[in-house]
């Protein structure tokens, strides 16, 4: 008998937080823990109709429940809106790799975050957070199209508030309450952002194009390649590097990645699409 | 393993012998004249041992066109070993054989595997031959590949004027053959010979092939993608696909699928392993629209990528076999072997400038 790596496991939705107009949380329980590392992701099924993969946003030493953030924009994620607290759904997982925190250690570590792109960051912070004193500085630099987009909105303030991070907000479009900066993210992005480059690395996530220019303006302020890691969305059905569907270059972004540092992918076409 | 050999007319007790333990497929002349891999029905005057591949590649096997992966959440968290007989396929031809390479690969390695194409590889039984002949569409050598089995087989079966030169690979393949020893002779040195002769015979023909088409050697094949990310021979060539998909499903190394839910079977949660097409548009599409490869030129350009330098960087093989059925069954008579041709020719005169 050997395992079958297509069949998932059930889980209950135990809570939903409404972020956005389009942007949901659901708190899972899945029937047996399913332990995961931060950035990797789970396979997320909504029965007979299909399966998405998310990153979980949740704090990964949470090994019972796990929370994923999800953004209204297709057939299953427009389904997983309509549910309510207690239906079941299906998760099959980990996947990919994590967030290579041990690389981290000892250094000055940037988030780069668009609109629900925050949803692994925020499972990431979590984790640096168990851990802060191993990291010499944690920034967050996070935009949302306008203030309502904002998600995680009490833990933001939260974040504000903690000593050990430093968080910066904007938005693209304001609104008569909002009186921080308005912008595209790459506005917080300036030359002296006060961190040291040479040690830092920078975590990204968000929209292909907000990656794709964050990317560019973190690569003209100074950093190296390798030190930019950033979140490939693919089309990823297996998860498990069988189905074909989300390669880039010689790699599977399910497998490889989705979390690749630039240098290793930015010799390939088509990856900020 | 030591050879056997089969009298032409002992073939049908050998064959009725393997079903009475396999599902067995042979290769036969279809009434469109081509050859096709079909259920052995207990009759063998159509049948064709030599010859060349049938016209559906051998992945079907091992690698169902739509199989049932969930059959209710709880009852399927394993694969056990299956129901139904194994198959028995009999006449395979080394570039389907080839093909094997690649899905070995992509289902057996990696840090998960597929529990359902390894239960395949392990129940169903090969019976190779060689091919007798080629048609105008072969060409194996150019690609790396000979025109007899080199490996991934149980038996070897190799057809001559009075019947069959017979050997084992595997020690399935000899357990079986030993069951039936009396149906066999001791093989002589003419029968070798005469292999020989055939597979020399059939060499050259798929020698004429590649020269009337000038299809360069595999040798010729690194970086032909990487060299041509920009060339026209991308949009030329996709201007005549219709996005069937059919050089998808006729090539023996193509291994893409989708995992498809089936709405509720009363309370079971059901899911299919379906194969997909890189060609279709939807292919690379992530929610909420953003596609990579919204174009065909891009699509078919993603199609050779991975089969002449994805694989080859990720396992040692070209994910091409030579078996001629992607330009064969393609409606637009896109034809790898001149893509071929130009990508390796655009690709030296780059080279020189």
């Amino acid at each position: 008998m050997q395992k079958n790596p297509y069949c998932p496991i059930k889980a209950k939705i135990t809570d939903i937080i409404e972020e956005t107009p389009a942007i949901k949380t659901f708190v899972l329980r899945p029937e047996k823990a399913i332990p995961f590392k931060t950035g990797e992701f789970m396979e997320l099924t909504v029965s007979g109709l299909g399966e998405a993969p998310f990153t979980p946003s949740s704090n990964p030493r949470i090994e019972d429940t796990m929370e994923l953030t999800i953004m209204d924009v297709g057939r299953v994620t427009s389904r997983l809106h309509k549910m309510k607290k207690g239906d079941v759904l299906g998760v099959r997982g980990p996947y990919g790799k994590g967030y290579p925190l041990k690389d981290f250690e000892g250094k000055e570590v940037l988030i780069v975050g668009g609109g629900v792109g925050l949803a692994p960051l925020r499972s990431l912070i979590l984790d640096l957070l168990n851990d802060i004193d191993r990291y010499k500085k944690v920034l967050i630099k996070y935009g949302a199209r306008s203030p309502k987009d904002i998600v995680y909105k009490n833990q933001v303030k939260e974040w504000q508030k903690n000593k050990k991070l430093s968080l910066e907000l904007t938005v693209d479009k304001g609104d008569k309450g909002w009186k921080g900066n308005v912008g595209l993210i790459t506005t917080l992005l300036k030359k002296n952002m006060g961190v040291d480059i040479k040690n830092s690395v920078t975590i990204v996530c968000g929209p292909p194009v907000m990656m794709k220019f964050t990317t560019f303006k973190l690569i003209e302020s100074g950093y190296s390649d390798a030190d930019i890691y950033l979140s490939m969305e693919k089309n990823m059905s297996c998860g498990i590097g069988k189905c074909g569907h989300c390669r880039i270059g010689p790699y599977y972004s399910c497998q490889d990645g989705p979390v690749f540092t630039y240098d290793k992918i930015k010799g390939y076409h088509t990856i900020w699409e | 393993m030591k050879e056997r050999f089969l009298k032409k007319d002992d073939f049908k007790k050998f064959a009725d012998a393997l079903a009475d333990i396999y599902r067995v497929y042979h290769i036969r002349k279809g009434r469109d004249e081509n050859l096709h891999l079909l259920r052995y029905s207990g009759e063998v005057k159509d049948a064709v041992i030599g010859g060349v591949r049938p016209f559906e590649p051998l992945k079907n096997f091992f690698f169902y066109a739509r199989e049932k992966v969930v059959d209710g959440y709880k009852d399927s968290e394993e694969v056990g070993e299956g129901e139904d007989k194994a198959f028995c396929i009999l006449g395979v031809k080394n570039c389907d054989l080839a093909g094997l390479n690649i899905s070995d690969y992509v289902f057996t390695q990696g840090d998960f595997k597929d529990p359902f194409y390894i239960r395949n590889r392990e129940r169903n039984l090969i019976i190779a031959a060689d091919c007798s002949k080629a048609i105008d569409t072969c060409f194996c050598h150019a690609v790396g590949n000979q025109h007899y089995p080199e490996k991934n087989y149980d038996i070897l079966m190799s057809e001559l004027s009075a019947g069959y030169l017979i050997e084992a690979a595997t020690e399935k393949g000899e357990r079986v053959l030993g069951r039936h020893a009396e149906l066999f002779d001791a093989a002589q040195r003419k029968h070798s010979e005469e292999r020989d002769r055939i597979r020399k015979h059939a060499g050259e023909e798929v020698e004429k092939n590649i020269k009337a088409n000038e299809i360069p050697p595999y040798t010729d094949y690194k970086d032909i993608i990487k060299e041509n990310i920009e060339s026209e021979i991308w949009q030329r060539e996709a201007d005549a696909c219709v996005e069937c998909g059919s050089c998808n499903v006729v090539c023996p190394t193509c291994h893409c699928f989708y995992l498809v839910d089936a709405s509720r079977d009363g309370d079971k949660e059901v899911r299919y392993k379906v194969w997909d097409s890189c060609m279709y548009k939807r292919f690379a599409r992530v929610a909420g629209g953003v596609n990579p490869r919204r174009h065909i030129r891009e699509r078919l350009r993603n199609r050779f990528e991975k089969k002449f330098d994805f694989f080859p960087q990720v396992c040692e093989y070209y994910a091409c076999t030579g078996c001629g059925r992607c330009f064969s069954g393609c409606p637009g008579k896109i034809d790898i072997r001149k893509i071929l041709k130009d990508l390796v020719r655009e690709k030296k005169a780059k080279a020189k400038t």
